[in-house]
């Protein structure tokens, strides 16, 4: 049984954690031009102690026994009404800590990153200090304990993300772009906030404790109902399924942005949400149904979209919709899939950081320019980007001894663990995935030069390159290094549980077969890619091709499903309020009797038209009052 | 006589009163059946006070005079205000807030 | 029968009294002082007799006493009511006295009776001729508001329901710019209002009739004791709300809603959308709990029809408003929906969360018009949206509190709207009201659209021509101003004291 322990010692800082980057935020954002030469460091500096703190409290975790590893501290009475409560408190356990070394780390190496990336905008300080925001937000949602702080932390990264994608204010592309994240996201925080009431009502608490200690009690309608309602969040904020549609646009934003949070951090804020209510999807086994089968679409989806973009940055976000496909599949999965989930989440958030800051890279040196197939034999020109961008594609691939082998495999033997065919069809997509990446590393580093007349593709500054080697060691050895040495399943099992069932064949079948299909995708992806001349102008490609160019026609659906019947309905609505006679005529007929003849012929006065309007709503509130009184 | 023949009476002036409003254009003739209800509601107070057998509603009818009084002179000013600036007492021609 | 006098307490009733004392002075001055000492003297009695008017408040913080012969009652909840209206007055009047913004001077006709357009009116502009009549008109509305939220009967009611009103009929016409928007906007406001107080009145008969009584306390009796089979107190009931109901600007009653927002000078649109809500409120609540608690479950569906349907038209038609004054009559609406959620939980947490919101709301509506006074262009203030595009870029520091009130409105995290909302939407839970938060969810998402689309014009648009500019105000606006920011934020971050008072505060007194 875990035990709960005040914050003591080193944990005594864990609201630092927090307010570090948020006060870095705030100085910087109120701070104006006269912080715009120091601004930046102090942005990078919050966020390096913030992750210096982290690690200490890693340390001091690893000291104690593994029951004795959840910590609370509270740091004020937020809201206590009657018999609602909340605290504003924080907890960190095993979970929690290693989100937040992912985002202090890798946030800090991006952060540094950003530092040359940025060097010539102007408005580099308003950067760094929305960059500081996000990190607190993020920070704030996996170290709350409670779902309604956890809330708080939700609309702040949402805020963050839309801040930023938004960054470009000058593109009209990019201002669409942050509108249509931060809609679809409101989607799902109405799916987070309808979830977290249904559980107050259901457990009297929001708390993860009492929510989780009286699962048992609670029948499973209503726990079905959280279920997807949460996973609504998850998918809106991972960019799942059927709410995906956002995170291609998002590339709009800054290279470093998409690196932090729409390949590392934010993104799998869902798979966090779906890990942490565990015991809820436990005891909801339609719900966690419903999670693998949004988590497959997905995977399948993102692969497909990242196999027909030819700009570099909106491949690696469908390669991350299908990746984050991934972990989302293993955490439906059960006790056997949350640790995988996790741990894919840990090494994806360091290689696919990686590949993002190389991709930057890569479009630093060629005047901003992303599109692939004006790309080209760069590997002699950036040794460097190129090397740990190899680092990144072998992690991603999954071939051993990278980081990606190991978590991907794990998940893929779990599927297995629980039927054979959804384990089938993740390998299938781990062959798809061989196949686009490289189609991306062909197009981009082999082949000839398809340079434009005025680009001369150079390496990036040191500012830039140290992140990315740091990030390529990570991509080679974090996964070995949590599996065997971090032992990831057993650090996490308290608080997400793990169990493993046998499976009908050997391991190490599973293993050949995924390498195979991996070789084989990729095979394809380097005859097509490299061996063969790219042409600088698309071709047209089948149905599928021109399909996922289209987002798979994410958009399109949006379109006609929401935001037609919305305006349309809008318009509806005002011309009923305008010609509310027309209206009410019909309505009131019956009660005013010829009345309605003499005011259809009379000229629409609007006062009294209102005037009507208020003897109708009366007329029908009255009515409707008798019914109720003699029903 | 029977005092519910008052309360009758009185919705039928209400009922007047309320059809005064939405059919009348002339921003008067409105007002006056807004008063037209207003008294309506006086002779249910006094009816009503006469069946219940206490002075509660003929206190009422009282402040509802005072009141109306009020609100004449109020109303009056805002439909002259607007008279000598439209050069019609109508209350269709004001018609720019819409929408 | 003997008369005996009624016991008066007159310490809590002393907030009323000041008020009501200085709106007589303040008319007497309007009558007698010369005209160059005239705003002096209102603006010391205005703002003297609004602190003095707290002050008392807060030294009452622990009456509950029946007074007048029972037609006030001083309780907790009206405690509440009344201090809010009384600080949300001072802000508003701080917005209306306001004189830096308008090269003229200030936002109101020079002469309310003069022609637009006319000789007179140039004139008078020409000489810098500036009226006060708007201060004792404020102070008799505030005057209405406290009786109406202290009313123990259903006269008293009617009548604080009229003072509220007659002033405000006549502060919304009485804008120095676009003056034929602004009588308009008084006409249909009288009229309107008029015939709604003509159905409050005519349903406090029916109840009266059927109660024998028009204390509220005494009509809650009578409808347990008497056998209950009598419509004639339900239509009466039904009537009767629609007075509150129309100043709540609850759909079917909301139509004039967004005509005044956009007709009247903005500070009194300032004023009034921030106190008459919560004066509206309060005694909508006294009337639905006190007088007509024993018969929840026939009133109850009422109130939910009436809360869908202000919740989704008024989000929904806000949504292609081009007017930001008109737009937020549209929002007004919609809140109003919200709010009635909490109200329909008629339950002790219905009551602490729907003031909880009106009080947040309150001060971020002040706080909203404060700044909409601020943003002009050559033909004074710039309400069109379009003009508002890349204002973010000019003044960063303005747009960016508009933005906090309009995030705060649509009920993101860490603002005072969050928390409104989420507790209001609680309350309903617990009460069994599941699907009418589910509706009010679905419509605060449609309703952060057009709140969000404000913040991506200001921030995200690329400034043209069009884009207005912001005025620096004096210190009455910027007062105002930084109170909606400050309170926005406790609110949002650190709601707890407010709450605590609000519980203490108990139950309304039977």
């Amino acid at each position: 049984m875990t035990e709960i322990l005040p914050a003591e010692g080193v944990f005594s800082l864990l609201w630092v954690l927090i307010a570090l980057p948020a006060a870095g935020a705030l100085i910087l954002l109120l701070g104006g031009r006269r912080t715009n030469t120091w601004g930046p460091y102090l942005g990078i500096l919050t966020v390096v102690g913030s992750a210096v703190i982290a690690v200490l409290m890693l340390l001091a975790m690893m000291a104690e026994p593994a029951e004795q590893r959840t910590v609370i501290q509270n740091v004020y009475d937020w809201v206590f009404v009657g018999s609602f409560q909340v605290s504003f408190a924080l907890q960190l356990d095993q979970l929690s800590i290693v989100f937040v070394l992912l985002i202090t780390l890798v946030g800090a190496l991006i952060f540094i990153y950003s530092l040359g990336y940025m060097a010539h905008d102007p408005d580099r300080r308003k950067f760094f200090a929305y960059l500081n925001l996000f990190v607190a937000a993020m920070l704030l949602l996996v170290l709350a304990n409670n779902y309604l702080l956890l809330y708080v932390g939700w609309e702040g990264v949402g805020l963050a993300s839309y801040l930023l994608i938004g960054f470009w204010q000058r593109k009209p592309t990019a201002a669409a772009a942050a509108k249509k994240a931060f809609v679809i996201n409101r989607v799902g925080d109405v799916g987070l906030s309808v979830a977290i009431m249904l559980i107050f009502v259901t457990f009297g608490s929001v708390t993860f404790q009492d929510v989780f200690g009286q699962v048992g009690e609670a029948n499973e309608g209503t726990l079905t109902a959280i279920g997807l309602l949460l996973l609504l969040a998850a998918a809106g904020k991972s960019a799942q399924f059927p709410l995906q549609a956002w995170l291609l646009d998002a590339m709009e934003g800054p290279t470093p942005v998409s690196a932090l949070i729409h390949a590392a951090t934010m993104v799998t804020a869902g798979v966090y949400l779906i890990a942490r209510s565990n015991a809820i999807y436990n005891a909801a086994t339609w719900a966690a149904t419903a999670v693998v089968v949004v988590g497959l679409i997905t995977i399948f989806m993102g692969a497909i979209i990242g196999s027909a973009k030819d700009d570099i940055k909106k491949s690696l976000a469908g390669s991350t919709m299908s990746q984050i496909g991934y972990m989302v599949f293993a955490a439906g999965l059960g006790p056997i899939g949350y640790v995988f989930a996790i741990f894919h989440l840990l090494t994806h958030g360091v290689f696919k950081a990686g590949l993002f800051l190389g991709a930057g890279s890569v479009m630093h040196g060629m005047n901003d320019g992303v599109n692939m197939r004006r790309y080209g034999a760069l590997k002699g020109v950036m040794v460097i980007t190129f090397i740990t961008f190899m680092a990144g594609y072998l992690a991603i691939i999954g071939i051993p001894p990278f980081s990606g082998f190991w978590s991907k495999d794990e998940i893929i033997h779990a599927a297995f663990e629980r039927n054979s065919i959804i384990g089938a069809a993740a390998i299938l997509a781990a062959g798809i995935t061989g196949f686009y990446m490289t189609r991306m590393v062909a197009m981009t580093f082999f082949g000839k030069k398809r340079w434009e007349d005025d680009v001369h593709p150079h390496e990036s500054p040191k500012v830039m390159t140290i992140p990315l080697i740091i990030l390529a060691i990570g991509s080679t050895f974090m996964g070995m290094a949590l599996l065997f040495w971090g032992n990831i399943e057993y650090w996490l099992e308290p608080v997400v549980g793990y169990e493993s069932v046998p499976t009908p064949l050997p391991t190490w079948v599973y293993i050949v077969v995924t390498l195979v299909v991996v070789i084989i995708g990729a095979i394809i992806g380097w005859v097509t890619y490299a061996r063969k001349d790219v042409p600088i102008e698309a071709p047209r490609g089948n149905l599928l091709t021109r399909a996922a160019r289209q987002d798979l026609y994410g958009d399109a659906i949006n379109d006609v499903l929401v935001v037609e019947p919305t305006y349309k309905s809008a318009h509806a609505l005002t011309t009923f309020d305008n010609k509310a006679v027309d209206g009410f005529v019909t309505w009131t007929a019956s009660f005013v009797g010829d009345l309605s003849k003499r005011l259809r012929r009379s000229q629409t006065g609007f006062a009294r038209s209102y005037a009507l309007s208020m003897v109708g709503g009366a007329i029908i509130l009255l009515v409707a009052l008798i019914l109720v009184r003699l029903s | 006589m029977n005092p519910a023949n008052y309360i009758l009476l009185s919705a039928l002036l209400f009922s007047i009163g309320a059809i005064g409003v939405l059919v009348r254009r002339n921003a008067i003739i409105v007002f006056m059946s807004v008063e037209l209800m207003l008294n309506s509601a006086n002779l249910a107070f006094v009816a009503f006070a006469r069946m219940n057998g206490n002075l509660d509603g003929q206190v009422v009818a009282f402040f509802v005079m005072v009141v109306a009084a009020a609100e004449v002179v109020v109303g009056l000013a805002i439909i002259v205000t607007i008279f000598r600036t439209r050069r019609s007492a109508s209350i269709d021609e004001p018609n720019l807030l819409k929408y | 029968m003997n008369f005996t006098p009624p016991a008066i307490d007159y310490f809590a009733l002393s907030p009323m009294i000041v008020i009501f004392a200085a709106a007589i002075v303040s008319v007497l001055v309007e009558a007698f002082a010369p005209r160059t000492i005239r705003r002096f003297l209102q603006l010391l009695i205005v703002f003297g007799a609004l602190l003095t008017s707290a002050v008392l408040i807060v030294l009452n913080a622990g009456t509950r006493t029946v007074t007048g012969g029972g037609a006030v009652v001083i309780d907790g909840p009206a405690l509440v009511m009344m201090g809010t209206i009384v600080v949300l007055s001072i802000l508003g009047a701080a917005l209306m006295a306001e004189r830096s913004i308008d090269p003229v001077g200030d936002s109101f006709a020079a002469r309310a009776s003069s022609l637009p357009g006319s000789e007179d009116e140039r004139q008078l502009t020409q000489r810098g001729y500036l009226q006060t009549e708007i201060w004792p008109l404020t102070l008799f509305a505030v005057l209405g508001m406290l009786l109406f939220v202290t009313a123990n009967n259903l006269l008293l009611m009617f009548v604080a329901l009229e003072i509220i009103s007659l002033p405000l009929y006549l502060m919304t016409g009485m804008a120095r710019r676009r003056r034929l928007l602004s009588q308009e906007a008084s006409l249909k406001y009288f009229l309107l209002g008029v015939f709604a107080s003509a159905f409050y009145l005519y349903g406090a008969a029916l109840v009266y009739g059927y109660s024998g009584s028009i204390f509220f306390p005494e009509i809650a009796q009578s409808l347990t004791s008497k056998p209950s089979e009598s419509i004639v107190v339900f239509i009466g009931m039904g009537m009767l709300i629609i007075g509150p109901l129309f100043k709540i600007g609850a759909v079917p009653f909301h139509q004039w809603v967004p005509d005044v927002y956009q007709g009247a000078p903005t500070a009194v649109v300032g004023f009034m959308a921030a106190t008459v809500k919560v004066a509206a409120f309060g005694a909508l609540l006294r009337i639905l709990y006190v007088a007509f608690g024993g018969v929840r479950w026939d009133w109850d569906p009422l109130i939910w029809i009436v809360a869908v349907a202000s919740m989704i038209l008024g989000s929904i038609v806000a949504l292609l408003q081009t007017d930001i004054k008109r737009l937020l009559g549209y929002s007004w609406i919609a809140q109003a929906g919200f709010i009635l959620v909490g109200l329909a939980a008629a339950s002790p947490a219905g009551l602490e969360s729907t003031m909880f919101y009106v009080i947040a709301y309150g001060f971020a509506t002040v706080g909203t018009f404060a700044v909409i006074s601020m943003v002009r262009d050559a033909n004074g203030e710039a309400t069109n949206l379009a003009a508002w595009a890349g204002i973010g870029r000019k003044s960063p520091l303005v747009a960016s509190a508009l933005s906090l009130f309009l995030l705060g409105l649509a009920g993101i995290p860490l603002t005072s709207g969050f928390v409104s909302k989420f507790a209001v939407f609680v309350a309903a839970i617990e009460a069994g009201a599941t699907w009418l938060v589910i509706i009010g969810v679905i419509a605060s998402l449609i309703a952060a659209f057009f709140y969000v689309r404000i913040v991506v014009i200001m921030f995200f648009a690329e400034p043209t021509e069009q884009t207005a500019s912001v005025v620096v105000p004096s210190a009455f606006t910027t007062i105002s101003l930084s109170a909606g920011v400050a309170v926005t934020l406790i609110l949002g971050i650190f709601p707890q004291p407010v709450l605590d008072m609000l519980s203490n505060a108990g139950l309304f007194l039977r």
